[in-house]
């Protein structure tokens, strides 16, 4: 690695050989150091048995979700019904084992639609700035300053009550804060040298922000988006209580905490166990999120996270 | 030597500000030949690398405004259209910055960004491209280029990502080079052996290079001829030894004066120049040099000196020949 010329090698090899220690590719730091922190370790075991509930969920459950059974409604826990029954003598445990479903799938393709939609108004918005960045950052303020759930209501009424509904009013919440965060790093990554490097070599507008800008910018997004699960994830369960979101008969978390709500004398169970569902997913993914940014993005601690529902 | 590559006339910069319009580039003309090296000297914030940003138009329009032309292969580069330029850019123009340090992507491989010129600009496919870059750093002195193609630019260090950026730079093998500052942020050792290897860079390819610097010493060992930068304006423009032999504007002798002449028998006082560059936004109307300078008269505060070319290639932008200073 050194120069060729013999009058430099010392300087040189020293120079060159010691970023080269501390490199590997960036996703094996990234992954390392995720693993080194226990938090988000447990957070992605935990996140790993979900997927396989979602998954497998409706072949493992002990009892058909829908098998009413007006006999042992109410019942507690026992080892035939793990977490009891409910008022119509469903099995809780299945129930919440495949509620697992409904509450990944609205999270990862709400979020998804806040990327999609979010993250290309960043970079468009952060890149060009003037009138359009004004424009489009105006119209995130707009939908930012609204508070989320109320947001997501206001959009339900609109479209109707859903769990595909659901998905869209909960990515439309999410997406200024892609929006606002991608802008945010496109704006210090296109000052750099190598992007007017790579326009003095004749590169697209649109090459740029492709293959030089947006790989640059990728760490925060990622974090937020596993930090927006989390909070997706809630918000769902947050309409789904208020009916909103999933319909009956289909088993959702937040649905069945709100029909637990009202035996709450009788059958806690019908509502603790759905709700210990919700605080350990969301728990989860804020561990695996924290554990990112850690490993991604030390500087951009507890940016846009305060945003909860309602 | 037939006709000039590149032609530049009455070159103007300005810059909105909120205090005023800083004319930062003061109608600059110079031309450049195939295979010729022209030095543009100056200190900081005299308009040096804004006058070539502006060339490929590269400067934020607003608030930059850019006046002039600027002949190249038949055509305008200050008034071409978007793709135009683009299809010069990197491909019969290439330019070299100052740090290499941040000229790079960081997250992707040397490879792809040598690839990216080659690939947009010549169209080569993904192979073609490969061979092609490897070649490059070879030429440029980088060893196992093979295996360095998939490494990224945290892995070199600064004298090898400015050979990379210079290999970035021939890739296309464009007819007209700018460096700059290009090797100011490396140490001398390796400042010595990139510029060693630009000269024979050019020498094969025939190409002509814009050096921009603010270091005397290193104009001396690559430039052919020299633009004295000032306040945005030229003040002389002389081939190189006519301009280290007899300086004629008293701004170039103070810069010479300046610097240390290494076997000098008894060493000498390094001579600062009193005073600052002047603010763009407020410019003398006179000469722009006047406040600072020790032989300045009433005129040189009210009026302009135009480029002169007493002397044949010549020239200078002052009221008064040399010999005053001299007496």
């Amino acid at each position: 690695m050194a120069d060729p010329t013999p009058t430099a090698p010392p300087p040189a090899t020293h120079d060159a050989g010691e970023p080269i220690a501390e490199h590997r590719s960036r996703m094996r730091v990234t992954i390392d150091t995720v693993l080194r922190n226990r938090l988000a370790v447990i957070g992605l075991v935990v996140l790993a048995l979900l997927v396989l509930a979602a998954i497998f969920g409706p072949t493992i459950a002990p009892y058909d979700i829908n098998d009413i059974n007006i006999a042992d409604r109410l019942q507690g826990l026992s080892s035939s019904h793990w977490f009891g029954t409910d008022e119509l003598g469903r099995d809780v445990f299945s129930r919440v084992l495949v509620g697992a479903r409904v509450s990944l799938t609205v999270g990862f393709i709400a979020v998804g639609i806040a990327v999609v939609i979010g993250v290309p108004i960043g970079l468009v918005s952060g890149f060009y700035g003037g009138a359009t960045d004004s424009w489009l950052m105006r119209l995130m303020d707009i939908l930012f300053s609204l508070p989320a759930i109320l947001l997501a209501i206001a959009i339900l009424a609109v479209l109707g009550p859903g769990i595909v509904n659901a998905m869209i009013a909960i990515g439309i919440v999410y997406t200024p804060i892609f929006a606002r965060i991608t802008r945010g790093s496109v704006l210090t990554v296109k000052e750099s040298v190598f992007v007017r490097a790579a326009r003095s070599l004749g590169a697209t507008d649109t090459r740029i922000l492709r293959s030089h800008i947006l790989p640059n910018v990728v760490a925060p997004i990622i974090v937020q988006t596993s930090l927006s699960l989390a909070f997706a994830i809630l918000a769902e369960a947050a309409l789904s209580f208020l009916g909103l979101g999933v319909q009956p008969p289909e088993p959702a978390w937040g649905r069945m905490l709100s029909e637990g709500r009202g035996f709450f004398q009788q059958a806690p169970w019908m509502a603790i166990f759905p709700g210990l569902a919700i605080v350990i997913t969301v728990m989860a993914f804020n561990f695996v999120g924290d554990g990112l940014r850690d490993a991604l993005d030390p500087q951009q601690r507890s940016v846009i996270e305060s945003r909860g529902v309602g | 030597m037939t006709g000039p590559v590149l032609k530049v006339d009455d070159l103007s910069v300005s810059f909105g500000t909120r205090t005023g319009r800083a004319m930062v580039v003061n109608d600059v003309s110079y031309e450049i030949g195939a295979s010729e090296t022209l030095a543009i000297v100056g200190e900081s914030g005299s308009g040096k690398s804004v006058s070539s940003l502006a060339l490929l138009q590269l400067l934020p329009v607003p608030p930059a405004r850019v006046a002039g032309r600027a002949e190249f292969g038949g055509g305008d580069l200050l008034s071409m259209p978007d793709p135009e330029i683009r299809a010069v850019r990197g491909n019969r123009i290439a330019m070299i910055f100052q740090d290499p340090m941040t000229s790079l992507n960081p997250v992707r491989t040397i490879g792809y960004q040598l690839m990216e010129p080659l690939r947009m600009h010549m169209g080569m496919d993904k192979a073609a491209a490969r061979a092609r870059s490897i070649e490059l750093l070879e030429l440029v002195g980088i060893p196992s280029a093979d295996e360095r193609m998939d490494d990224y630019p945290q892995q070199f260090s600064g004298g090898m990502r400015q050979r990379v950026m210079i290999a970035m730079g021939i890739s296309c093998e464009p007819d007209l080079l700018i460096a700059d500052e290009a090797t100011t942020a490396l140490d001398v050792t390796t400042q010595a052996q990139i510029i060693e290897e630009i000269k024979q860079l050019q020498d094969r390819m025939g190409l002509a290079l814009i050096w921009i610097t603010h270091d005397l010493g290193v104009v001396a060992g690559i430039a052919d001829r020299v633009v004295v930068l000032y306040g945005g304006a030229i003040m002389e423009e002389a081939a190189i030894d006519l301009l280290f032999d007899d300086p004629r504007h008293p701004y170039t002798r103070a810069l010479l004066e300046s610097l240390p002449v290494p076997g000098m028998d008894r060493p000498r006082r390094l001579q600062a120049i009193p005073g600052l560059p002047p603010d763009p936004v407020h410019l003398p109307a006179g000469c722009p040099f006047a406040p600072r300078c020790a032989y300045a008269q009433d005129i040189c505060t009210s009026e302009r000196p135009a480029l002169t070319f007493p002397l044949e290639g010549h020239g200078v932008a002052c009221h008064f020949d040399p010999e005053v200073f001299d007496g």
